[in-house]
């Protein structure tokens, strides 16, 4: 038997015993770490295998120590958390590795059965199933944007009456100006206040200069690596792609992501030259789905040339005032506001990576993402690459039609 | 005229540019034109509006940037009408939200005046503001409140005329206009104030339980289908209230009203809000007509309530004929005739238009009232008919305490069922059979009827063995009969009713996930007919 379902099916059956369970993801974690850290994946470039580590490190980090955590969502600035040295656990990614472990069946039907909506995005209803039967230890705080996606506001609310833990909400305007630069340059202010509070310690102002330092740097080097992508291929993975959201989001201005980006970029050197088709993805990769993994991961024929949700603000954050150029980071995030920005973004990423297709795998729940579909495929149209979509779920795998995705994503492939 | 969606647009600057706003709704048969512009699994509700406003060619409409899907409703219509302007509000109220909305709003007044090439005068807002001056409200307590995501004003009409009790819409399309401008130097920011200070809707940061706290009688909680927002606020709701809660889920399609009404009926219904009044104890022969989707069943008591007949035919295309021939039939096997009948209740979707019943009370108050004659140990009755799936708790006296039922679609009903055995070609007899031992423990994952024939097709084409495909189904049905369970609790004893009551197959799939045994009544498909019949005999709902 597979080892991973196996350990499933004993979390599964254990499910009305949290503390078990707890420990029970606890120990998966950790295995998954010795196991990365002892058996490298040899297909696996030195920056992959790095940040899968670093990963699944922080994950196990911040629920080994609630106290010293804050749940966030993936839009949150977190630089404020490094500088205060106070672990981040992103939901979404939670949810992920829960679908890994093969429980989040299991955790949505429970988010479902106490009434949260068949409808709502997958992460979130697994996040919610997993607090719903008591499996996560609360944090001291939650941060979360309002911007992106609706979800995440109230699933944070939710978890905060649940457990009696503050949250701070920041709204996120929609239109950039400067009235909305200080209106959310104040609630950034007021949250560290908070943070203080509950944390009981102070920020240190240039501490987190530092790390908007590090963070614009960061910038700069993701930015050279974009540039290698339209000459040279460095085959990775799905899950790869998706890591990248710790790097590009929430880890962000850590030294530990500026070393990541600093060894990436020695791998695509050191990478050979384009061959094969590569293919853009917009917004997220299904990195569960068997026929995206079998066409993609590792494979020569057909390569990931990464996707724009890792390159949502390409500026410079104003390292004088951070909190200003915080807040103008959250408000021009290509994600936020019209469409126009979000096509904008991935017209120059097109031009940059100049990939053979576009694929846009549409999360069932995600309004804002597949509201949007039929506009990103005008665009590749008039850029004059070939677009597909697909309907699934990134976490959910019982939302995946397999068999009709198989004919699809090969069709696609095939008119390459 | 100037169509808008959210409560928070500034509607009385459009009234003060002597603009007509309107409020759009969806009320739409199709999503034709809508669904060649967005993607298909888009909130029903946005769906509704863009086929609105193309279908009736509407050319200028103001959004606010209120939720994931309207702010993408703004880009799909971008260019695409001749006015359209999206006003970015904000989540908070304090001073630097109502100066961001401020901005907003003045932004809006200059774009209507460039595109309209008018003039616009602060006093004709401020006249109209005035005309709508915050009054007293009206005392809420005894009131039933409709509370949750906006509800068309057709439904809340339906609601009110089928009931005595005052129903408050605390929902986005009930929002009253009241207004309490201060600040007259400064009208437009006093005005953006007021405008974010109206009752907050889910989306905004501010909190609701103010509205929650109100002494209600009762509670209908409405969802609208891909708008996740107000799902989490019934499920804190669920748990918290002790007075009674109804949920509901519209699509905002006209198509459903009939679903909503008889859920709320019942819910009227087990609560006494709608009362009938016991009559004397009355002699006789009483009957009892189900008009269900698939089925209409009839059943004829004597006064001492035992049974005299009974008899169950598939509904033809229309209703009432059927309703007429399961009587008939009824009649004829107990040997006696129409006149003979002292009173008739018809229940069931069809039970409108049954001209011979004396009245109509809904399935659901029905089946409890069957199930607790029939053994008045069961706490807990599934229904699961031809094409809904409802759960119904009973209290220790049979009287129906909550329900749940599915939404709208097949999924888990006899249709799916049907629909699955057409596709292997087997009688829906061979798919009811046990099937314990089972060489390959398949899952079927898509609960959508139309999903799960593809899976089941590409599982026939992977050559898997049909009893295992079928043991899948018929689990697959069990669990969304459980998860319907669980949404209002377990609590045995149970009964299972409805025509796939006879499935043996998902009966043992819904025990062994229960953990315990179901009592299936001798004749499964006939319990709503039989509590339709001793309402008629007793008079009385409970």
């Amino acid at each position: 038997m597979d080892p991973v379902r196996f350990y499933s099916d004993i979390i599964k059956r254990n499910m009305d015993k949290p503390e078990k369970v707890n420990k029970l993801i606890n120990f998966g974690l950790a295995a998954a770490y010795y196991y990365v850290n002892f058996f490298k994946d040899k297909r696996s470039p030195k920056s992959l295998h790095y940040l899968n580590k670093y990963c699944i490190k922080s994950i196990k980090d911040s629920l080994k120590n609630p106290q010293n955590s804050a749940w966030v969502n993936l839009f949150s600035p977190c630089e404020f958390l490094i500088a205060m040295d106070i672990k981040p656990l992103f939901i979404e990614a939670y949810s992920s590795f829960m679908s890994g472990f093969f429980i989040e069946d299991y955790l949505i039907d429970t988010a479902e059965s106490r009434g949260i909506s068949n409808t709502l995005c997958s992460y979130h209803k697994t996040f919610i199933g997993a607090n719903e039967l008591n499996i996560l230890r609360k944090p001291e705080f939650m941060i979360t944007t309002s911007m992106i996606c609706d979800a995440n506001m109230p699933t944070f609310r939710y978890l905060s009456r649940k457990y009696g833990v503050p949250l701070y909400i920041i709204d996120i305007p929609y239109k950039y100006s400067e009235e909305a630069l200080i209106y959310v340059k104040n609630q950034l202010l007021e949250m560290v206040k908070r943070l203080e509070e509950v944390f009981k310690r102070k920020l240190d102002i240039d501490k987190l200069r530092e790390v908007v330092k590090i963070e614009n740097k960061t910038r700069t080097v993701m930015k050279e690596y974009l540039d290698y992508l339209k000459e040279k291929t460095l085959l990775t993975s799905m899950t790869f792609e998706m890591y990248m959201l710790f790097a590009s989001h929430v880890f962000i201005g850590s030294r530990e992501i500026l070393s990541f980006y600093q060894m990436l970029i020695d791998d695509i050197k050191r990478a050979p030259e384009r061959r094969g088709k590569s293919i853009f993805f917009v917004h997220l990769l299904p990195m569960f789905e068997k026929n995206f993994k079998d066409n993609f991961n590792f494979n020569n024929n057909f390569h990931i040339a990464g996707s724009d949700i890792n390159y949502d603000f390409l500026g410079e954050i104003d390292e004088k005032d951070p909190f200003k150029g915080i807040a103008e980071k959250l408000i021009l995030t290509s994600f936020n506001g019209e469409i126009n920005r979000k096509v904008t973004r991935i017209r120059e990423l097109i031009e940059k990576v100049k990939p053979d297709g576009i694929i846009q795998f549409c999360h069932l729940g995600c309004k804002q993402s597949i509201g949007g579909t039929f506009i990103i495929k005008n665009l590749a149209s008039e850029m004059g690459i070939p677009f597909l979509y697909l309907d699934g779920d990134c976490v959910d795998k019982r939302n995946n039609q397999e068999g009709q995705n198989r004919t699809r994503l090969e069709a696609f492939l095939e008119m390459l | 005229m100037i169509a808008y969606v959210c409560k928070y647009t500034p509607v009385e600057i459009i009234e003060a540019f002597g603009e007509e706003p309107v409020r759009l709704d969806s009320g739409c048969k199709s999503y034709e034109r809508a669904e060649a512009l967005i993607h298909s699994n888009m909130c029903s509700f946005v769906k509704g509006v863009l086929e609105n406003i193309v279908e009736n060619n509407i050319e200028e409409a103001v959004l606010t940037s209120c939720c994931d899907s309207i702010r993408r409703l703004y880009d799909v219509l971008k260019d695409r009408i001749k006015f359209i302007h999206i006003l970015d509000l904000p989540r908070k109220k304090d001073s630097l939200a109502v100066d961001l909305f401020y901005n907003e709003i003045a932004e809006f007044i200059e774009a209507y005046k460039a595109f309209k090439n008018r003039s616009f005068a602060e006093e004709d807002l401020l006249k109209i503001l005035e005309g709508k001056s915050f009054k007293k409200k009206k005392e809420s307590s005894g009131s039933i409140a409709i509370l949750g995501a906006r509800l068309k004003d057709d439904v809340v009409e339906k609601i009110k005329n089928s009931c005595t009790v005052n129903i408050i819409n605390f929902t986005c399309t009930g929002e009253e206009r009241l207004f309490n401008i201060g600040a007259k130097n400064n009208l437009l920011k006093s005005y953006a104030e007021s405008l974010l200070n109206l009752t907050p809707c889910m989306r905004m940061a501010e909190d609701r339980s103010k509205l929650i706290n109100k002494e209600f009688k009762g509670i209908i909680y409405n969802t609208i289908k891909f708008c996740d927002f107000y799902s989490y606020e019934y499920a804190e709701l669920k748990n918290k209230v002790d007075i009674p809660l109804l949920k509901i889920e519209t699509d905002y399609t006209d198509s459903n009203s009939g679903q909503i009404l008889t859920r709320v009926d019942a819910f009227f219904e087990s609560t006494g809000i709608k009362k009938i009044e016991k009559k004397e104890a009355l002699k006789g022969y009483f009957a009892g007509i189900d008009s269900g989707s698939t089925s209409t069943n009839a059943v004829i008591i004597d006064e001492n309530k035992n049974i005299i007949s009974y008899s169950i035919i598939p509904t033809g295309p229309r209703a009432v004929e059927s309703a007429f021939k399961a009587f008939e039939i009824a009649l004829c096997n107990a040997g006696l005739k129409e006149k003979d009948i002292t009173s008739t209740v018809a229940t069931g979707y069809g039970r409108v238009s049954i001209p011979f019943a004396d009245r109509i009370v809904t399935e659901i108050t029905c089946h409890g009232k069957g199930a607790f004659f029939i053994d008045n140990a069961i706490r807990t009755v599934i229904d699961i008919g031809g094409q809904d799936s409802k759960v119904i708790r009973l209290d220790d006296s049979g009287n129906v305490i909550d329900f749940v039922m599915n939404d709208k679609c097949s999924a888990g009903t006899g249709r799916f069922l049907e629909v699955m055995a057409r596709t292997l070609g087997v009688s829906i007899d061979e798919m009811a059979k046990v099937r314990k031992e089972v060489k390959e423990n398949i899952t079927i994952t898509s609960m959508c009827t139309v999903f799960a024939e593809s899976e089941v097709i590409s599982l026939i084409a992977q050559n898997k063995d049909q009893r295992d495909i079928i043991y899948a189904l018929n689990k697959a049905v069990a669990s969304k009969a459980v998860s319907l369970v669980d949404r209002i609790g377990r609590k045995g004893k149970y009964m299972m009713t409805g025509g796939v009551a006879k499935n043996q197959g998902v009966v043992h799939a819904i025990e062994s996930r229960l953990g315990e045994k179901l009592v299936i009544p001798f004749e499964p498909q006939i319990i709503g007919a039989l509590g339709a019949a001793l309402i008629s005999l007793e008079g009385k709902l409970g």
